[in-house]
């Protein structure tokens, strides 16, 4: 009885595993292809049947796309961004959705009803008109143009609405006692109560600042393009040169990765904490 | 501590308070998420462009608009995209009940399945769009385990070129939908599953039974998400297709895109953004209320 139960969990277990890799195998494959790609200069990755494993290693790709692209004016070009748009949006997310949790006063559900039903909206539809706005502000070809119409996310005031809803009401009393100041009370006890979801909203953040081409492309001349507007740039140029782009594309997913890889065990934390409120 | 009085709100009643707090935030809403609803409306009824005087042209974009006959295909494509959300949530939630296991290496997995996730889109459309041509990697594959009989173009064939697409946006948003659930799972009490395995649960009735009720939250929660996303696609389709070949893939955001930022006609894009506004506006009331009658808030 005893073995027939421990050979099932074995077999089970197996069973996990082997369901495990494919899923590992059809997430990951795609990369792993284009790493491999990278490697292998010279290459006509559409010939058939298709080159898939290297059959040497050559870094030729990286030395040439990297002389070719600065990548270090890119990368630098995309610090700038993501560090104005996820340190604004914290900040500016965080002390629209306190009074909100918090406070009570006229006004606050039609506010916070008026702020989900944007949420609606196609993100196409206020492209143009935003264009004309930051155009109207002489903001055109500035890291201030391309952050500025993204620092609140309504998504951001809803996380943090909630994560502030789960705090006990006794806490704002006693800073209030101590003879702290409203907006002491929100930084210093508040705030750090909150972490899991300053974790999340930050990532999510860095994410799609990192990321963003579209409205750069919009806003921005070339040679202040982010990595991901600049890397749509280097496809559309050199769509036959299939080792440059791909080396180029590996250099543009690495940074955002490394930073998923150390922070993903605070962010996991914080997406429990921001989904159960 | 809190001897210093700090400068400011103090000075200030709870109402004054409230609204000095939220004004940096309300302002930049106002700005850049108001005004082009606001802004849009009028100039909805225009021919606004870059060439040409600006005239009142009244209903003229919305009759243009129904009779053109690529806004319709946008709308249908659309909608059709609709179709990926139940299939993200089956598989992501298969994902997250795989990953939510305590055995060695899981925090491999998560990660692996994440990573779609943070890459951008502009690296993964690159990525697929090799992938998927007619020499790529994915014919070769499919026609030697004897699924395929001759080479599919898979992103240029206006039959599976939209399909091919709603795989891609699948496969990069299975990551994101599967850590919600993973949390969710987390959030799932251990002794209630320890307890129903003693009474001699199989596997697929603790999910039935037990996991899928106590994830219910979580699923309306990803279904809202995921079908907004849906709706709204636009990066992936317009880096790999543009909506191309013909208007096969064309979504309404990249018509709108093309309205308003290749065409230069604002007026008429506008008066488009309007339009999809009022559909998704439908579908999300829609899920609101369907939410409201099973009783469970997602947040």
């Amino acid at each position: 009885m005893k073995n027939t139960n421990q050979l099932k969990r074995i077999i089970s277990k197996f069973f996990v595993y082997v369901l495990l890799i494919i899923f590992a195998i059809f997430m990951m494959g795609p990369f792993l292809w284009l790493l491999s790609v990278s490697l292998m200069p010279g290459k006509n990755i559409f010939a058939f049947p298709p080159a898939i494993l290297p059959t040497f290693i050559d870094f030729k790709n990286y030395l040439e796309v990297w002389e070719y692209m600065d990548f270090l004016k890119y990368i630098w070009n995309t610090v700038i961004i993501t560090f104005l748009g996820v340190t604004l949006s914290l900040l500016f997310s965080a002390l629209t959705a306190y009074p909100l949790a918090i406070f009570k006063f006229k006004g606050r559900n039609f506010i916070f009803l008026l702020l989900v039903s944007t949420m609606i909206i196609p993100a196409a539809a206020g492209l143009v008109v935003n264009y004309l706005t930051i155009n109207s502000m002489g903001l055109i070809n500035t890291f201030t143009g391309v952050v500025l119409p993204t620092l609140v996310s309504v998504f951001n005031v809803f996380l943090f609405r909630q994560a502030f809803m789960g705090i006990p009401t006794d806490i704002r009393d006693s800073g209030k006692m101590d003879g702290a100041s409203e907006f002491r009370i929100w930084g210093q006890l508040m705030m750090p109560m909150i972490k899991p979801a300053v974790a999340v909203v930050g990532l999510f953040e860095f994410m799609a600042n990192w990321n963003s081409f579209l409205w750069p492309i919009i806003v921005l001349n070339t040679e202040k393009y982010p990595l991901a507007s600049a890397l749509s740039f280097l496809n559309g140029q050199f769509s036959y040169n299939f080792g440059w782009i791909a080396a180029g594309t590996v250099i543009s997913v690495l940074p955002i990765i490394f930073v998923f890889l150390f922070t993903q065990k605070y962010y996991m934390e914080g997406i429990s904490g921001a989904v159960k409120g | 501590m809190g001897k210093k009085r700090t400068v400011g709100f103090s000075r200030f009643s709870e109402v004054q308070t409230a609204w000095l707090f939220m004004a940096p935030g309300l302002l930049l809403l106002a700005l850049f998420t108001f005004w082009p609803i606001i802004f849009s409306l009028p100039l909805a009824f225009t021919n606004y462009s870059v060439i040409g005087e600006t005239s009142f042209v009244g209903l003229d974009n919305f009759k243009r608009a129904f009779s053109d006959v690529d806004f319709i295909a946008s709308i249908k494509n659309s909608l059709l995209y609709m179709i990926i959300v139940p299939f993200i949530q089956i598989i992501s939630i298969l994902m997250a009940i795989l990953v939510n296991q305590k055995i060695a290496g899981i925090k491999f997995f998560r990660t692996a399945y994440y990573i779609p996730v943070v890459t951008s889109m502009v690296a993964v459309a690159i990525i697929w769009g090799w992938l998927m041509s007619s020499n790529g990697v994915l014919n070769y594959l499919l026609m030697s385990v004897g699924l395929l009989d001759e080479k599919i173009n898979w992103l240029s064939d206006k039959d599976t070129a939209l399909w091919a697409l709603m795989f891609i946006t699948l496969w990069k948003g299975l990551g994101y939908y599967m850590m919600i659930y993973l949390a969710g799972l987390q959030a799932v009490p251990t002794d209630c599953i320890e307890a129903a395995k003693i009474d001699g649960a199989s596997n697929f009735q603790i999910i039935r039974k037990i996991i899928l009720p106590l994830l219910k939250p979580y699923i309306f929660f990803c279904t809202l998400i995921s079908l907004m996303a849906a709706i709204r696609v636009f990066d992936e389709v317009f880096v790999l297709t543009s909506g191309g070949p013909g208007n096969a893939t064309l979504t309404s955001s990249v018509y709108i895109y093309q309205q308003g930022f290749e065409q230069f006609e604002f007026g008429y894009s506008s008066a488009l953004g309007l339009i999809v506004s009022f559909i998704i506006m439908f579908f999300s009331i829609f899920i609101f209320v369907f939410n409201k009658k099973g009783g469970v808030n997602p947040y």
